[in-house]
């Protein structure tokens, strides 16, 4: 097996709230590996939006190792984790969190901004893909001009532009309807079988059923950590 | 590293910010409008006032002084000025015909305050001066057109005149002075000439004189109980210098003036003009850098405290660009361009009201002719650049607030 993208141990992650010390995560060891399709699951509160933050390096831990691609994260500047947040990591967001005066073109745009590509380039692979998504004839739309589908499209696609290492999923289906939200699985599905690295967070059981493997997260730790032996194929709308 | 990419977006930012609120930048920047517009109308001013300090200077002459029983800049004792005699032509000759150093040195009879007429026009408030022919030989004697009077007529007592700009300008204003006549102190005398226009704004009463040979200005207003001026051009700036020392010597003796004692006279030279206009410029400067500041310092307070709320309502903004690989310095630099370009905007509302208020001014007080009228485009650059500083002081703080903040935490926030 090739090396791990992600390999994490022992890592803790303490709050201070109010004078008291909150444990979000308490000793969480785990390897990702290229083109795997994970689920991290659990219920709220159990520490998988911390764990995620940390994975997507928008958080750091307060203890343990975390190296990303064999480089460590604890040693890493502000801006070196900006660099892999903008590099590694592709972000799709619940409310996914597209900036609403911008058209769908320029929110896709915007990671590229931020890695110095020529206005020229941005365009051109922000509009490949908006076209890989299946919004081509939606490019100058502004988010409230979209439903709510295509606005995460748009997201999905934002997080691909930059050809990342890993599309990191926070609960990309928790705004959609069930039709909506299906086409969204699907869409993972797709970009999965194309090689891509999937992580989804979700408390949903019946949308962490499409990854490969799951991970269950309780009370900041590893609860179970298991290959799905059926993994949902089919994308029948109901 | 700041990439152009990024400050592209910044602009790009910056301007959507300010479409999407249109009336709030509007009233944000007015701080910064006000202060812009006293810069502007304050540096407008001050231009046309060195502009006409200059050419007054120059038309007098740089290198010329003139010794008066009276000082130009006042501020000695009056009653001391007052007891001084007067000069007497007999003492103004025999200087003239003594100094060395001088190129040109005349003596000069005043009356001050006189009317003349053309037919049955009178002006009123014209001074007349007495002259040797070699007055012509000074700036103040540079003719418009005609010519100045010439030696002969100057010891004949000749009745001829020559106009200043002003006195021309009000009786004949298609410029056909030259063979007129006019009657000054009742008698007539025929125009021969007119001396270029030499005042500006508080300047412009040189222009409103009538010049006459000196014998004939004694014969009609007599030589007794007068003082005499005497005009002295030292040749260039550079000899003013030993003129002066020489003048103030030959004058003492001239005078009977014991050694150790103070003059019985003044020497007046154009670096009197340029003392009472430095105190008009001071007056200026201090009220406008007063008014100035204050409005900068309104304008910053009101440019923070809307960035301060633009930072908050773009919280999650912020988290999203963060959360795509935006820098803390991208963010930084976002909100500097943001608030710089708010000024900018205020600079440019200033500038266009300036230009429109300057415009009326100029056409509505004529007396302002001194003053450009349009903005001095060294101006729009000084502005340009001062309301980009007052941007980047306004912004500064609430840039690095929003550049601070914590990723997981913008993202979670919601407006």
């Amino acid at each position: 097996m090739s090396n791990p993208l992600i390999h994490i141990e022992h890592i803790a992650r303490t709050y201070e709230m109010g004078g008291e010390t909150v444990h979000a995560l308490r000793d969480v060891s785990l390897d990702i590996f290229p083109n795997e399709y994970v689920a991290l699951m659990g219920p709220s509160g159990s520490g998988k939006s911390t764990l995620m933050n940390i994975l997507g390096c928008l958080d750091t831990p307060s203890s343990g190792v975390y190296t990303f691609k064999g480089l460590d994260v604890n040693e890493m500047t502000d801006d070196d984790l900006a660099e892999i947040r903008n590099k590694e990591i592709g972000f799709v967001f619940q409310t996914f969190n597209l900036l609403p005066r911008a058209t769908a073109l320029k929110n896709i745009e915007l990671p590229l901004i931020y890695s110095g590509i020529s206005s020229e380039d941005r365009k051109e692979r922000a509009i490949k893909a908006l076209e890989d998504v299946g919004l081509g004839d939606r490019m100058l739309h502004r988010p409230n001009e979209l439903s709510g589908g295509q606005r995460q499209r748009v997201a999905v696609a934002r997080a691909l532009v930059t050809k990342p290492s890993i599309i990191l999923a926070d609960e990309p289906t928790g705004n959609l309807d069930t039709k909506t939200g299906i086409e969204i699985m699907k869409l993972f599905q797709e970009l999965w079988s194309k090689g891509n690295t999937v992580i989804l967070v979700t408390h949903e059981e019946d949308i962490a059923r499409h990854a490969r493997r799951i991970i269950r997260i309780r009370d900041g730790k590893v609860e179970s950590d298991t290959i799905n032996p059926n993994p949902v194929t089919s994308f029948e709308i109901p | 590293m700041i990439r152009i990419s990024e400050i592209q977006e910044s602009f790009r930012i910056a301007f959507e910010g300010l479409q999407a609120n249109k009336l709030r930048s509007f009233l944000t920047t007015l701080g910064v409008v006000i202060g812009i517009t006293f810069v502007i109308l304050m540096g407008w001013f001050l231009n046309g006032l060195d502009a006409a300090l200059e050419s007054t200077v120059n038309l007098l002459g740089t290198d010329v002084m003139y010794i008066d029983k009276w000082s130009w800049s006042g501020g000695q004792n009056w009653r001391k000025t007052m007891q001084r005699k007067n000069i007497t032509y007999q003492q103004a000759m025999e200087f003239c015909n003594s100094v060395k150093t001088a190129e040109v040195s005349l003596p000069e009879a005043h009356k001050w305050g006189t009317t003349v007429k053309e037919r049955d026009r009178t002006i009123t408030g014209i001074s007349v001066i007495g002259v040797p022919y070699s007055y012509s030989q000074l700036p103040a004697g540079t003719i418009l057109y005609g010519r100045f009077f010439s030696q002969f007529e100057d010891e004949y007592s000749t009745n001829v005149t020559v106009l200043g700009y002003g006195v021309a300008k009000a009786l004949f204003p298609e410029g056909d002075a030259i063979g007129r006549t006019i009657k000054i102190g009742g008698r007539t005398f025929e125009i021969i000439g007119v001396i270029i226009k030499r005042g500006t704004m508080m300047m412009d009463f040189v222009d409103n004189q009538v010049i006459i040979p000196i014998s004939t200005f004694f014969g009609v207003y007599g030589m007794t109980g007068r003082s005499i001026s005497i005009a002295v051009k030292a040749g260039s700036a550079e000899k003013l210098d030993e003129a002066r020392a020489e003048a103030t010597g030959l004058m003492r003796s001239i005078r009977n003036v014991p050694p150790g004692q103070e003059e019985d006279f003044s020497i007046n030279e154009t670096q009197t003009f340029k003392e009472q206009v430095e105190t008009l410029r001071l007056a200026t400067w201090g009220i406008g850098i007063g008014l100035t500041l204050l409005s900068f310092i309104v304008g910053i307070i009101g440019i923070m405290n809307i960035m301060f709320v633009s930072v908050t309502e773009r919280t999650k903004e912020i988290g999203i660009r963060k959360s795509l690989g935006a820098k803390s310095s991208s963010i930084l630099t976002q909100f500097l361009v943001e608030s710089a370009s708010l000024c900018l905007v205020g600079a440019l509302i200033a500038f266009t009201f300036c230009s429109v208020v300057i415009a009326i001014a100029v056409r509505l007080v004529p007396e302002a002719d001194f003053l450009t009228p349009y903005v001095p485009p060294q101006l729009i650059l000084i502005a340009a650049i001062v309301s980009i500083i007052v941007g980047i002081l306004a912004g500064i703080v609430p840039a690095i607030r929003a550049s601070a903040l914590d990723p997981v935490e913008a993202l979670r926030y919601e407006s």
